[in-house]
């Protein structure tokens, strides 16, 4: 790693840093908010283990997956929504904001990549709590699992790839808002995506699996991770995943350079 | 009364030009979820069915489970619609302070929005019902004129509960700096324990009767039974939602007396 690099990196470290300082600070502020937070949060974990398990009281099996396969997937997704609602979700919904105020025109002047700042710039503190959360159902159902000790190092790298991934597909999604009047109703595509991908891929019909598996791999995000710690032959999934991050992230490149393009400030 | 009409009429048309502007976020915030939500549940139950070859899951064959799911769609069109985002954004900006001089109260002002996007909701409502009946006949074989009618003021009845709890959701922006977070959370409670995801005859027995000592069922499982036919309890079911919205509102109209004392009109 050259010098440049690694200045670089402690650069866009030092300015993370001081925007999770901010928001910490911001969240103080609003205690019943953050308290808010946390049990919203909570609520929608509960529910959708709750779901699941009432679910196989009435039968043994859902596709090949018994009950445990099913909620350790489910917890596996929880700690993916854990990490976005933490580091990426208000972000998502301050940009159309951003574009619709003209706001935007003073990230793209600071000394900083214009995506981080965009995208990286809110972190929710109440919703950092809940990990304790989302992790204990994942290491209690990979228990019940017998995951052996190979499973459990790869872990925690399978949930941030999923999380990589679903956020890659969002970050392309959010830039059509460059080219609407009024962006919001982006978001909500974003969090019917999640909703689609929060169930197994072997739920959906062969047509609508292949889109949303090799078009838009929105299925991957917790079914790659979950299929291969199920059988590690089953490693087709997982690498399309990482090769689905790299192209995502290419396709960013432009669509975000022709979005600036198409951005015209609110006060010009 | 003509003249009290008359500010009715102008303000939902205000309403409905503000909503038509915006057609794209319109659909994917409103109508979009709605669908996705039952292609997953299709997606689910087909599965679920399939794997478990059970022709028979709690008292439901797919048919019927599938249909419960179409009927869910169709009475979350009517009933789930309401939000408080912008309520508690003018009280937290200082809007209302022209309500309290206006000839038209704040509550009158939301409650004609809400008849307006009312309006609009039963005619997608009813042109979904439409459309379904000519493509799936099969899944409304007991549909009646006299089922269908009981089920829309059922629906109506519960649109109008859910409006005035999120109107006090709202209310809540005297105390509270934001309030998304408690309509989210609203949200999902009311999603688990209305039946949308999974039909109650499933639940364990001690839930399911402890949610009608709640209005959670009249949000969703009762008005989707009534309209698949099973109207018995219709009369009981009138009676118990008047009077949880009787109790709604006033205590709404306690909330707005504490909150109103509170007020300082900011950026006046």
């Amino acid at each position: 790693m050259s010098v440049s690099m690694i200045k670089n990196i402690r650069h866009y470290f030092s300015i993370y840093q001081s925007f999770i300082v901010t928001c910490f600070a911001e969240s103080m502020n609003f205690r019943m908010h953050f308290l808010l937070l946390i049990i919203m949060d909570l609520f929608f974990y509960v529910s959708a283990l709750a779901s699941v398990y009432i679910l196989y009281e009435h039968v043994p099996l859902i596709g090949s997956w018994n009950r445990e396969q099913f909620l350790f997937f489910i917890s596996i997704m929880l700690a993916v929504n854990q990490l976005t609602m933490t580091f990426v979700s208000e972000s998502f919904w301050q940009f159309p904001l951003l574009i619709r105020t003209g706001n935007l025109d003073f990230i793209l002047l600071k000394p900083a990549n214009a995506i981080f700042s965009t995208f990286f710039r809110y972190v929710r503190p109440g919703s950092m709590v809940n990990v304790i959360f989302t992790w204990s159902a994942t290491i209690y159902f990979g228990i019940q699992l017998d995951l052996n000790w190979f499973s459990w190092m790869i872990l925690p790298f399978l949930v941030f790839m999923g999380f990589f991934l679903q956020n890659s597909i969002e970050l392309v999604i959010s830039c059509s808002m460059f080219w609407m009047l009024e962006g919001t109703g982006i978001n909500f595509l974003r969090i019917e995506l999640q909703q689609l991908s929060r169930w197994p891929d072997f739920i959906y019909q062969s047509f609508v699996r292949r889109i949303l598996t090799l078009i838009l791999p929105i299925l991957l995000i917790g079914s790659a991770p979950a299929r291969f710690l199920f059988d590690f032959n089953d490693i087709y999934p997982l690498l399309g995943m990482g090769l689905a991050i790299i192209f995502f992230w290419i396709i960013l490149k432009f669509t975000w350079a022709a979005g600036l393009k198409a951005y015209e400030s609110a006060s010009s | 009364m003509a003249n009290w009409s008359l500010k009715w009429f102008q303000t939902m048309k205000v309403y409905w030009s503000n909503l038509f502007v915006y057609r794209t976020n319109f659909f994917l915030q409103t109508i979009g979820p709605l669908f996705v939500f039952l292609f997953i549940k299709l997606s689910l139950w087909t599965s679920i069915y399939l794997s478990s070859q059970k022709s028979i899951i709690g008292g439901y064959t797919l048919e019927e489970m599938l249909a419960y799911h179409l009927w869910i769609m169709v009475a979350s069109m009517i009933i789930l619609t309401s939000s408080s985002q912008n309520l508690s954004e003018d009280i937290r900006l200082g809007k209302i302070s022209s309500y309290l001089i206006y000839p038209f109260s704040f509550w009158e002002f939301h409650a004609s929005n809400f008849a307006a996007r009312q309006t609009v909701q039963v005619f997608i409502a009813l042109l979904t019902v439409f459309i379904l009946l000519i493509l799936l006949p099969t899944y409304f074989s007991n549909i009646s004129f006299l089922f269908f009618i009981q089920g829309l003021i059922l629906s109506l009845m519960a649109g109008f509960f859910w409006f005035s709890l999120n109107y006090i959701i709202g209310l809540m922006a005297f105390w509270l700096e934001e309030t998304w977070t408690l309509t989210v959370l609203t949200q999902v409670v009311t999603y688990f324990c209305s039946g949308a995801i999974i039909p109650l005859e499933l639940y364990p027995l001690w839930l399911k009767e402890a949610l009608f000592y709640t209005p959670f069922p009249y949000l969703g499982f009762v008005p989707v039974r009534t309209f698949m036919g099973e109207s018995l309890l219709f009369w009981q079911s009138v009676l118990v939602l008047l009077g949880w919205i009787l109790l709604i509102n006033l205590i709404s109209k306690l909330i707005w007396k504490k909150g109103i004392h509170l007020y300082t009109a900011a950026g006046m």
